[in-house]
């Protein structure tokens, strides 16, 4: 921060070594990834909404480098540079700094540049277990740096996931719904899209190749679609391939011609995500809605009632934490717990710390499959500011 | 501080022919002061007026800042530029040349792509498949967000590109592309399509007046007098080729 005075400097300092002595003291490795990155790899794995606001720069040799925006994907990187699968059992800690356009104007709780003090735990295989130790141990963190009034949010994008999985949908509908959970709007739309009887799926695509395809099979297709390329001189250019697009086809063809999905299947849907309140009744309460649909979630649900029951073996107050189907859909990388620290005098817009389950990341940046992964990060300077009752 | 007005005009390319033509058919006679290569002018017979002769892209900084009082530039570049434009500047008249459309381009190649819903769908599967997002050519960075924001699409990423972004399909540097575009040959003739509800604007000049500058009452009527030079309903033609 440009205006930061000698004293909060200090007494950042001061908190960030109260914050570190918890880490290590619970086995953490104190690392301390570049804050200079190579864009490419970063920008790839945290999609284009941060990246709009992360600062993105040439170098003089030409190379496109960038300010890390938070410290996650750098240790993830820290990580793979040391065991190339990433699939070894490791503890790492960081304090450092991490910067963020802020598009709607820099302010004390929102600033460009900040400190980010966190952990990041991989391959821990017990779940459950792994996402208690990195939340109990934040939890420690904050009340010895001084918090005294806080609370918790939850969420489990595991559970939606199993929910979908569990679901009575077309294939293509599922994907849709998984992969467009992210985007409240496109969510909605495909809802709804699902929920209709087939007829305009096929929008704008050529309806006389459509008519043509309905029907084939994949090789069939593929060799219709080829023809038809040929035969209006288009070139085949990019990296989809002739297949890809056949497969896109044929599936907006199906699109057209599927059954509308139960009314109740998209009022499930619905329902879950707007559960809301305490852990343990939102659990009762999922368990409840599940058997009244007839619905099997699978190990989903034993696992959140596992991860309460390891929360309070590890002195976390389980009756105090909110729970939020819809939590989590604002982040894109998690995967599974997702969890965020408030205080009342910051309010909600401005959380502490968050974090939660990651098992994506590591693969998107280069190991070969998925790894077990939870982290968190502490917002080193609203933690300050709560600590010595700012109102901000 | 200059009481005087101080109006942008484009130095150079084919804008700067089109911004002269228009203020000469607008019967405001723009001369250069000082040398021949000199970058500051007058207007004939308006003593509070002070052109400057910039590129196209600083004309549109300058606006923001408010270090200029009008200036002559196409929306793409204001849109594009300045993230919350109409807090920032006005758009005061278009003035009928430097059209462009800002469109989403995608290879012909795509028959299962024809609107920004397919892409919408598209984009996570592609993601999966590749293991990559989807690469989007662009040197409009911020009108492509909000584009693809506002239509739902969100897994792929923008790589800039600062020249010859219709070829980056082709050249397998991106998937597809967000570019200007008059007529559509060039896309046609590197393969590429615009999506049905591919057209993220319709540029075209603009005399375009700075919110932040400081209106001193000279200014103010000094900018009465420029507007009411182009006439809405009597647009300057295009110039002979």
């Amino acid at each position: 921060m440009a205006a930061e005075t000698a004293r909060q400097f200090e007494a950042l300092e001061r908190q960030a070594q109260t914050l570190m002595a918890v880490f290590t003291g619970a086995g953490y490795e104190a690392v301390a990834p570049a804050i200079i990155q190579p864009a490419d790899v970063f920008l790839d794995v945290v999609g284009e909404e941060l990246r709009a606001r992360t600062y993105v720069f040439t170098d003089p040799d030409g190379a496109e480098l960038c300010l890390r925006p938070d410290l996650t994907v750098p240790t993830c990187l820290l990580h793979l540079a040391r065991h190339g699968q990433a699939d070894v059992v490791a503890r790492y800690c960081y304090n450092g700094p991490a910067f963020r356009f802020q598009p709607r104007g820099i302010d004390a709780a929102h600033p460009n540049e900040f400190r980010q003090a966190g952990i990041e735990l991989f391959a821990e295989a017990d779940r459950e277990r792994g996402e208690t130790e990195v939340m109990a141990l934040i939890l420690e963190a904050l009340r010895r740096a001084g918090l005294r009034e806080f609370s918790v949010r939850i969420g489990d994008l595991g559970l939606f996931q199993a929910l979908i999985d569990a679901l009575d949908l077309p294939e293509r509908g599922r994907q849709r719904l998984r992969a467009q959970f992210w985007r409240h709007d496109a969510f909605r739309a495909e809802l709804k899209r699902l929920s209709t009887p087939a007829a305009q799926a096929t929008g704008a695509i050529d309806k006389a190749l459509a008519a043509r395809i309905a029907g084939m099979g994949r090789k069939q297709a593929t060799l219709v679609v080829s023809e038809q390329l040929a035969a209006n001189g288009i070139e085949l250019i990019g990296s989809r391939s002739l297949e890809e697009i056949t497969e896109g086809l044929l599936a907006a063809v199906a699109d057209t011609r599927a059954e509308p999905v139960a009314a109740a299947t998209i009022g499930l849907i619905e329902t879950y995500l707007q559960i809301a309140g305490p852990a343990r009744l939102a659990r009762d309460r999922i368990e409840a809605l599940m058997r009244q649909h007839q619905v099997n979630v699978g190990p989903a649900l034993a696992r959140y009632g596992r991860r309460l029951e390891l929360f309070a073996a590890a002195g976390i107050e389980v009756d105090a934490l909110a729970f939020s189907a819809e939590f989590g859909r604002n982040l894109e990388y998690y995967t599974g717990l997702v969890f965020e620290v408030v205080t009342p005098a910051l309010g909600s817009f401005s959380p502490i710390a968050g974090g939660g389950r990651y098992d994506r990341l590591l693969a998107a940046v280069g190991a070969g499959a998925e790894v077990p992964a939870v982290g968190s990060a502490i917002h080193t300077e609203r933690l300050l500011s709560a600590v010595n009752g700012g109102g901000r | 501080m200059t009481e005087k007005l101080i109006l942008a005009v484009p130095s150079k390319g084919r804008l700067m022919e089109q911004a002269a033509a228009a203020l000469a058919a607008a019967g405001l006679d723009v001369r250069k002061t000082g040398s021949e290569r000199g970058y500051r002018g007058e207007i004939e017979g308006m003593n509070g007026v002070e052109v400057a002769f910039v590129s196209s892209a600083e004309i549109v900084r300058l606006l923001k800042d408010g270090e200029v009082h009008l200036g002559i530039a196409g929306e793409d570049l204001v849109r594009e530029q300045i993230i919350d434009a109409d807090a920032r500047v006005e758009m005061v008249r278009p003035l009928g040349f430097g059209f462009a459309d800002v469109v989403v381009a995608v290879p012909q190649c795509w028959l299962d792509i024809a609107a920004m819903t397919d892409l919408r769908e598209m984009a996570p599967l592609f993601h999966r498949r590749h293991h990559r997002r989807l690469r989007v050519a662009t040197k409009y960075m911020n009108l492509t967000r909000a584009f693809f924001r506002e239509k739902g699409v969100g897994d792929y990423r923008i790589v800039e590109s600062l020249g010859a972004t219709e070829g980056t399909p082709a050249a397998g540097t991106a998937d597809l592309i967000v570019d200007i575009t008059t007529t559509g040959r060039t896309l046609r003739a590197n393969g590429l399509k615009v999506l049905a509800d591919g057209v993220i604007l319709k540029s075209q000049a603009n005399l375009i007046a700075s919110r932040g500058a400081h209106w001193s009452d000279g200014a103010r009527r000094a900018r009465e007098v420029i507007v009411a030079r182009f006439s809405p309903t009597e647009p300057p033609s295009n110039p002979p080729p």
